[in-house]
Parts: C-alpha cells; structure tokens; sequence
C-alpha cells in the first residue's frame, strides 16, 4: 500500500498544476498548428513537443543536468545555434536576384522600420499597468519584426534573455502566419493597375560577382558595424561556401545536416523557455501583439517604399515587391508572387521578389547590430 | 512617468539611428555592387553580341557565290550520271 502511495505521488496526475496543464496545451497546440495546418512543422513541431516535455512535472528536463537545460545553455544562451543557423541560411541563399537588381536592397532596408517602430511601441507600453520593458527588453521584443527567427533569438538572448521564449515563439509563429497578415496589408496600400504591374527579366550575375558579395557585406559590417560581425559573418561564411564552388561538401552540410541537427535542438530549446512559470505573465500578451504590430508596420513600410520607387522609376517596379523586404524568406517571396498571380494570371514575380527578401535578411542583421551596439 | 517620457525620446533617437544606419549601410552596398557589376560585367551579353554576329556574317557568304557554285557542281555532277 505504501508503494502504491509513493508511486501515486510521484505521478504527474498528482503534480499537474493549472499552469502546465495550460502550456501542455500551447505545446499541443503549436504541434496541431505544425502536422494539420502546416506553419512552419520544422520548427514548431520541436517547439511544441519541447514545450510539452519542459512541463511534465518531477520530468527534470529542464532542471540542471537535464538535456533541454543543456540543449538551452550550450545552443541558445551562448547564441551558438542561431549563428549555426545562420551559417545554414547563407549556404541556402542564392543572392543571384539582388546582385541583378541592387536597388531591392532598399526595400530591405524600409521594410526594417517595423522593428524601429516597435521599440517605440514597447517602451509606450509601459504607459499600460503591469508591463515594465527596459529598453534592452524592447530592442529584443521590436526585432520580431524583422521576422528573422535566428536573428531575433541571436538578439533575445544578449539584451533580454528572460524574455526568449515569448519572442522566439512570437517570431515563428508570425514567419508562419506570413500568407495570413500580408496579403490583407498588400491589398490595402495598392491599386489593382499598381499590381499588375510586369517586371523586366532580370540581368545574368557572373560567378565573380557572387562570390564578391559576401566578401563586400563582411568587409562593410566589419567596417561599420562590427556588433553585427557574429550574424553577418556566419551569413557570409555560409553564403561564400556555396558560391566558392570549391567546397560543396562543407556547403552541403551547412544547408543540409548542421542545420538540421541545430533546427532540432534549437525548437526544443526554445519549447522549454515556455514553462509556465515563465510564459503565462502580462508580458509575454504583450510580446505577442507587438510582433503583430511590428510585422505589420514593416510590411507596409516595405509596400510603401515600393510604391515611391516604381513612381521614380516611371512604373517600373510592382510595389508589392515591398513587402518581401521582411526577411521571412522564402515565405515572404512566395505570398508576393501569389497576391501578383491573383491581380494578373501572367504575373511572375517570384523571382524578383527573392531580391528584396534576401535584402530583408541583411537589413535585420544590420537592424541587430545597430541594436546591439547601442544597447548591449 | 517622466522615465517613461525620456525613455521614449531615447527609443525615437535609437529609431531615427537605427533606420538611417540601415539605410546608409545598405545604400554603400548597393553602390559597391554597382562597382563589381560594372567591372565583372556578365558574360552572357558578350556571347550574346558574339552569336548575333556569326549568323549575319555566314549567311551572306554561303548564300550568292558558295550558292551558285555548288548548284553548278551538282548539276555537272548529275549531268555525268
């Protein structure tokens, strides 16, 4: 009898409390959200089940010498996984279609004006009882909107690593919800003629140039803005391994299995972070709708600076290309040729949106490194 | 709430930083690409230029004389047979 009450209380029946109950649920919700409705599976799928395993009571994931709580302080607090991320996302990106068109590099830059307005928002939401954001707490809450899930946990974990889960769920949760938030906010900044609008065929890019590109980006980072030489330069490490020609092994890897693995143990990393003891407070709501926020100022910024190029340009560029300038890559590219195939049926513009998509990934990393160097 | 309103100001100061930072750092880019493109110019437009002109430059030669001459050889040829 007595093995049967010591067993009965080490059970998770007997150890539930409300609040793990409540983020098993997010947990199950998030892994519904990846295997039915197909947002983002690589990542919330981990995410999801990490959040479900860092709330099993007496599970010891996540205390000390549990694998979520090495996987959390070998990966995430020292930024290790982003960066392997990063290096990954570099090899997988073809900057063919920027280096053709430089001038998308602009739409890269406006797009990241979501993230700026943020960080006003967040520190106005203090204004609100209950929310008390530093502005380190801010800068990492506002970089959701560049809609670049590495770069937002890269920056989360320097400036407000309590804050993390939140923001990392924030930030993937929205990259999947891309196709739903765009669309509407496309539709609304322009007309109908404006998104009919036929691009010309981009130019061809010899070998030498793109090989030169990562060079060039790491020489100006290393210049300018040396905070952002971690993200920057893994970016380019990756970007140069892929288009040396010379490497592709390692190229293979770094697009293919590292970024795998590190995809594994970052999601569940991240699906710890979401304990209830740490998620279910006022600020994580506000987290969340600020990345809404944030997402939906950058958008339109993009779509706007869209529109003022293809007025100079005398009708030259679709503006809906804007709004590929949040990184969110491929995805962002993707709902860009959609919204344009639904306006005219010949419209292709996958291509030329790939330009400021990739654009949006440099200009967040920037949009980081300026983040961090006035504020790390 | 003055802590509010200064930090507020120091967000508009980061913002207004941050987005021209962006700008002028993405803008220097967008200036050294135009330098590499115009030095490592792509090759496709010089083979382009190369094969417009090889058609322009056989077709003449085959058609008048090379013409006649071998319809003359193939009549003579058909004429012995």
């Amino acid at each position: 009898m007595e093995g049967l009450i010591a067993f009965w209380s080490e059970s998770g029946i007997a150890n539930f409390t409300p609040g793990q109950l409540l983020m098993m649920g997010v947990g199950c919700l998030l892994l519904f959200l990846a295997i039915a409705k197909g947002f983002e599976p690589l990542l919330l799928l981990p995410i999801g089940f990490g959040a479900i395993l860092a709330n099993i009571p007496n599970g010891g994931f996540t205390d000390e010498g549990g694998l979520l709580y090495f996987a959390y302080h070998v990966g995430i607090e020292t930024g290790i996984f982003p960066l392997l991320i990063f290096m990954g996302v570099g090899a997988l990106t073809d900057f063919g279609a920027l280096i053709a068109n430089p001038k998308m590099l602009l739409l890269g830059a406006a797009a990241q004006f979501g993230i700026f307005a943020t960080l006003l928002g967040a520190i106005g939401l203090n204004l609100v009882p209950g929310f008390e954001f530093s502005m380190q707490d801010a800068a990492a809450i506002a970089i959701i909107g560049g809609a670049d899930g590495p770069t937002a946990i890269f920056l989360a974990s320097k400036l407000a690593p309590d804050l993390l889960g939140a923001i990392a769920v924030a930030a993937y949760s929205y990259m999947a919800l891309v196709p739903l938030i765009q669309p509407p906010i496309m539709r609304l900044l322009t007309t109908e003629s404006e998104r009919k609008i036929k691009m010309e065929q981009l130019r061809e890019v010899s070998k030498k140039e793109k090989i030169i590109f990562p060079l060039m980006v790491l020489g100006l980072t290393i210049l300018f803005l040396p905070a952002a030489t971690p993200l920057v330069g893994m970016f380019c490490l990756g970007n140069l391994m892929r288009e040396s020609g010379v490497v592709d092994r390692l190229s293979n890897t770094a697009q293919n299995e590292l970024i795998n693995i590190v995809t594994i143990f970052l999601g569940l990393a991240v699906g710890s972070k979401l304990s209830a003891d740490q998620f279910l407070q006022i600020e994580t709501l506000g987290i969340l709708v600020l990345g809404a926020v944030a997402f939906g100022i950058g958008t339109a910024t993009g779509v706007l600076m869209a529109k003022l190029m293809s007025k100079l340009s005398g009708g030259k560029i679709n503006p809906l290309l804007g709004a590929a300038g949040v990184s969110a890559v491929p995805m962002a590219a993707r709902v860009v040729n959609k919204v344009g195939l639904e306006a005219n049926n010949q419209n292709f513009l996958l291509m030329h949106a790939m330009g400021p998509n990739v654009a949006g990934v440099l200009g967040s990393a920037v949009a980081a490194g300026v983040l961090l160097a006035v504020l790390g | 709430m003055e802590t509010i309103s200064e930090q507020l100001t120091d967000a508009l100061g980061i913002m207004i930083l941050g987005m021209s930072l962006v700008f002028v750092f993405l803008g220097i880019l967008i200036l050294g690409m135009k330098l590499v493109a115009k030095k490592y110019a792509p090759v496709p437009q010089e083979k382009a230029t190369v094969n417009a002109r090889q058609p322009a430059v056989t077709k003449p030669a085959v058609s008048p004389l090379m013409a006649a001459v071998i319809a003359s050889a193939i009549h003579q040829h058909r004429q012995k047979a």
